[in-house]
This record gives C-alpha cells, sequence and structure tokens, in this order.
C-alpha cells in the first residue's frame, strides 16, 4: 500500500480527515481530536505491521496543543504521520493504547509532560518525574526553568552573548 | 491456605541498588520463584534533555544528545543533525557521508561488544565480561585518536563531521577492526556453544514478531525474529553512504521459534549484526572520496533557522532513534524537540513479555533487549 493509497482509503471513510502532499515514503493526516481512534483503527487494519514509533505534544502557546502520532511500516516502507489539534487548559484526547499497545508510555509521558488527558488509559501515573516536583507540566512553554528565571533574578547570563565576545575580542 | 494464589504474593523492587539494574528499578509481584506482575518504573536518569534542547543552539544541541548513550555516540548524535540540517538546506559533502557513515558503523560494533560483555556478566559469565571489553578499548582509542575523546565524540555536526581521518587514526580503526574479527570465533565457542548459556536462554523471553510490532520494538529484537525491518536499507539516507556498498540486512530465523525469538536468538542476531557492520566498513574504508568534510556555508546557516519541521531518524545500534524538531522563524534554539529512543519500548515491553516467567529469568529477559537507560529516561 502507498502512502497516497492509504490516505484515500481513511478520507473516503472520513470524510473531516485532510491530507498534506506525501513528501516520498511519507504521508500526514489532519485528523480531528474525535477521529483519532477511527483513523488509528484503521492503520492498524490496512497496514498490519504497522510499528507505533512516536506519540508527543507540542504546545503551540495561548491553550493550544498538538499530538503527532507516527507510524513506521516496513512491508510498505511507508511513514505515516498524524497531526491532531487540541485546544482549552485541560486538553483531552482518546487513548489509542488498547489497539496499539506501545503507544501506552507515550501517552504517559505527555500526559505528565503537557497535562493532554488520555481518555481510556488506565495508567496516566507520572513516568519520568519525580512526585515532588515544584510545578506542573514541564514541557508547556508557561513552565519556569532555572534558565528562563535568571532574567527574573538579574543575575548575569553565564555565557556572554554573541555581541559581546565579538568586542571583547 | 487460601483460595486465591494472590493472597501469597509479595511484591519486590528488582533495583535500583542491584547489581544489574544500572539505574533502573522494576516492581515485581511474585508468587513463589514465579512473576505475576511486571511494572517498570523509568525517571531515575531523567536530565529533561528535551527541555534542555531548547535553550541550547543548533550546534550544541548534538552534544546533549550524545550523551544520552555514550556507548552509540556517533549514531545518538545524528537524528538531531540530520535534522538541523533539513531546515538549514545544508548540503553535506561526499567524504563526510563516508566517513559518518564508517564512525557510525564503528560505534554499533563498539556498543555491541559492551552489550555481549554486560549480558554475560549478567548471566554469570564473567571471562565474556572481560574479553570483549578489552577488545572494545581498541575501537575507543581509534576513537580518541580522531575526535580527542572517548566517548562524548561530539563528531557529527550540522553540515558534515568535525574531524577529519588522519592515517594514524584510520590505521587504528583497521587494528580494531582485525582484533574483533580474530576474536569473533572465540566468542562463538564461548557463548553460542556453551550450553550453560544455551540452558539460561533457550525458550526464555519468547516473543513474535506481531507482538514485538505493536509494543514498538524494533531493531535487532525485531530482526531476530526473522523480519529484515532496517532503516539503513527502508528508509535510505541520502546524506550517509550505505548504497555505496554491497550488504543485506542480517536476520534471524529461529528454528525453535518461527516466527519469533527467544534470547538465545537475539545473542545470534547480535553476532550478526557485528558482521555486517565490520563488511560496510572494510568496503567503504577504500571509497572515501577526497573533499572537505564540511559544508563552507554551514556555520552561518545554523545561526538561526528558519521557521520548519523535519524528522531525523536512524537505525541505532537498538532499534529506530529518531528526533523531531520544530523551529519558530529565525530562532536561535529549536521551538521543540521529541527524542525517541528505540528502549523506550524495550523497556515498557516488559510488562507483557516477563509475567508467567521465573524470578531468576528476569534479568535475562531484560538484559536480551539490549537496555540501555538514558534511551527511555532521556
Amino acid at each position: 500500500m502507498s502512502p497516497s493509497t492509504l490516505a484515500k482509503h481513511v478520507i473516503d471513510r472520513h470524510p473531516d480527515v485532510s491530507a498534506k502532499e506525501p513528501e516520498g515514503n511519507r504521508i500526514e493526516l489532519i485528523v480531528p481530536a474525535e477521529r483519532v481512534r477511527d483513523v488509528v483503527g484503521m492503520i492498524s487494519e490496512l497496514v498490519p505491521d504497522a510499528l507505533p514509533e512516536s506519540l508527543f505534544g507540542v504546545d503551540l502557546g495561548n491553550d493550544r496543543y498538538e499530538v503527532m502520532y507516527f507510524f513506521w511500516s516496513h512491508s510498505n516502507l511507508m511513514l505515516c504521520q498524524l497531526r491532531v489539534t487540541l485546544e482549552g487548559a485541560s486538553p483531552e484526547v482518546d487513548s489509542v493504547w488498547d489497539i496499539f499497545p506501545g503507544m501506552e508510555w507515550h501517552e504517559r509521558e505527555t500526559h505528565e509532560m503537557f497535562g493532554i488527558g488520555f481518555k481510556g488509559n488506565p495508567d496516566l501515573r507520572l513516568l519520568l518525574l519525580p512526585d515532588e516536583l515544584d510545578g506542573k507540566y514541564p514541557l508547556r512553554k508557561s513552565f519556569k526553568t532555572d534558565r528562563s528565571r535568571l532574567a527574573e533574578s538579574g543575575l548575569a547570563e553565564t555565557r556572554p552573548t554573541s555581541k559581546e565576545s565579538e568586542t571583547s575580542g | 491456605m487460601s483460595g486465591n494464589i494472590l493472597d501469597e504474593a509479595v511484591e519486590v523492587w528488582f533495583g535500583p541498588q542491584h547489581v544489574s539494574a544500572h539505574g533502573w528499578a522494576t516492581k515485581l509481584t511474585i508468587v513463589g520463584d514465579f512473576i505475576v506482575e511486571c511494572d517498570p518504573n523509568a525517571g531515575y536518569f531523567h536530565r529533561s534533555a528535551e527541555k534542555c534542547l531548547e535553550f541550547r543552539d543548533f550546534r550544541q544541541g548534538a552534544l546533549i544528545m550524545e550523551r544520552l548513550c555514550m556507548l552509540e555516540a556517533f549514531l545518538a548524535e545524528y537524528p538531531y543533525v540530520k535534522a538541523v540540517e533539513k531546515i538549514a538546506a545544508l548540503e553535506v559533502p561526499e567524504r563526510a557521508k563516508v566517513m559518518r557513515t564508517i564512525m557510525m558503523e564503528a560505534s554499533r560494533i563498539h556498543s555491541l561488544q559492551f552489550w555481549w560483555g554486560q549480558f554475560a556478566a549478567e548471566l554469570g559469565l564473567f571471562a565474556m565480561l572481560l574479553w570483549p571489553w578489552v577488545d572494545r578499548e581498541y575501537f575507543l582509542d581509534s576513537f580518541e585518536e580522531l575526535t580527542g575523546s572517548r566517548h562524548a565524540v561530539s563528531y557529527n555536526t550540522p553540515g558534515g563531521v568535525k574531524y577529519d581521518f588522519t592515517e594514524k587514526s584510520v590505521k587504528m580503526l583497521l587494528r580494531a577492526l582485525d582484533r574483533i574479527e580474530y576474536r569473533i570465533p572465540t566468542f562463538r565457542d564461548m557463548i553460542l556453544k556453551s550450553p550453560t548459556f544455551k540452558l539460561r536462554t533457550r525458550n526464555v523471553g519468547t516473543f513474535t514478531a506481531e507482538q514485538g510490532l505493536k509494543w514498538g520494538l524494533s531493531g535487532p529484537n525485531i530482526k531476530a525474529c526473522g523480519i529484515p525491518m532496517d532503516l539503513r536499507k527502508d528508509d535510505p539516507d541520502p546524506d550517509l553512504a550505505y548504497n555505496m556498498c554491497d550488504w543485506e540486512v542480517p536476520t534471524t530465523q529461529s528454528e525453535e521459534h518461527p516466527g519469533g525469538s527467544d534470547a538465545y536468538d537475539r545473542m545470534v542476531q547480535r553476532f550478526r549484526e557485528i558482521e555486517t557492520s565490520i563488511s560496510i566498513i572494510r568496503q567503504l574504508l577504500p571509497q572515501v572520496p577526497e573533499g572537505p568534510i564540511v559544508d563552507p556555508k554551514a556555520r552561518a546557516k545554523t545561526n538561526r533557522l528558519p521557521a520548519g519541521e523535519a524528522y531525523g531518524r536512524v537505525e541505532g545500534t537498538r532499534g529506530i532513534t529518531t528526533l523531531w524538531l520544530k523551529t519558530a522563524d529565525k530562532a536561535q534554539t529549536p521551538y521543540r524537540a521529541k527524542i525517541r529512543g528505540p528502549c523506550f519500548s524495550s523497556y515498557y515491553s516488559l510488562k507483557h513479555l516477563v509475567p508467567g516467567s521465573t524470578f531468576a529469568d528476569f534479568i535475562v529477559i531484560f538484559g536480551s533487549l539490549d537496555p540501555y537507560p538514558g534511551w527511555w529516561d532521556r
């Protein structure tokens, strides 16, 4: 199955899904949040050897988030990428862990790092973070790290900026 | 005697102090000698590498990447470098392409040798711990001669490589290859023909290719099930030189488990991986073309990148290693970088693979997947 055939099958059944122009062996589908389970289910049906490669969140600012899903198929030499846009202070999307068990921990990590809920995932405990972490959702842009707090503290930067180093020699 | 066997279950923490647990801990629920539930715990090694990358510029990022897995440093830094090259539209010189590929394969051999020793020691074969680690030193010496550092090599850079081959560094690399080639038959005898090793690993940690793919396993763990899934062939990278040599993806067809693999098959597979890598390096070394080793515009073009998204992928020693990079326009640092380490999935798969086996087999199953905590904790 070629990337464009997969896109055609998915769009035929779910017309609210759209696809970007395939780039070589890569195809990107833009999926509405409520369609995620249907589309991932179709991928698992149509591409029996699909490997759940990755799942992660992106903070776009102003309470908008993207969740990206990557599937790799060896027999079709195809990389399929799903892009889901979510909104709100506590965004939520359906879990796909029962279709691809390999996504279970990726969802758990995205939940602790971005505060994105995965409906149906039974185990959303912290995975990498310690229980005593101060503040929540470290990969959101609003999270204050030591480095982003430097300006507040009034301390000098540890490294000179490129301009300073140019003038000093 | 109670009716429910689970009433007698005991919870045991395997690690983080256990000798075989190099900084990870798994909660096992045990009834008698059998594990009924396995709950792997990650996070002991977490250094928020993805957040750190958001504060480092595009030439510094690769240094964080290689620290995630020092054993395969040349491979670990490549996905980041590749993603930056894509967004910055850099052209890698031919010479750098071949040199990269050679050093990445050398790094793969080195990492597999380390794993041989570690896995054998976990099974109690301590001679096999020390012997491959002696041979590993020859590779480390050649890395040191080339880059000045044994582990944190920082060799790949956006647009090419940092250090050129010298006559001495090539000679040292060849010496390391000669040494490992000479020793492989000995190791085969020591490990694959050893009755102790066979008893310990046959029919332990068995899974089928379908199961493994659903859990997200890749690399030698899937190739040991007979599926030639390898990004070096499947998703050929124009900035690497795998098409310049003649090689086949090594696979293992298990006689005991058709379409699947056990811990023994995964050891056989890793022997084949090393032999393939040696053959690739030997074919590429005479083909290194003359020319520059880095795109002359690389420095100017990587100060600030245009807005874009790129996905860098490489077949690492342990499986598919990727980095997804998103940049904002004219930014000096990435907007978001997501690392996919192959061992994230191997560690997760213990949850399904371990229940039902005995306590003593736990470390065999775990070790046979070639785990490295840096890849799941990041």
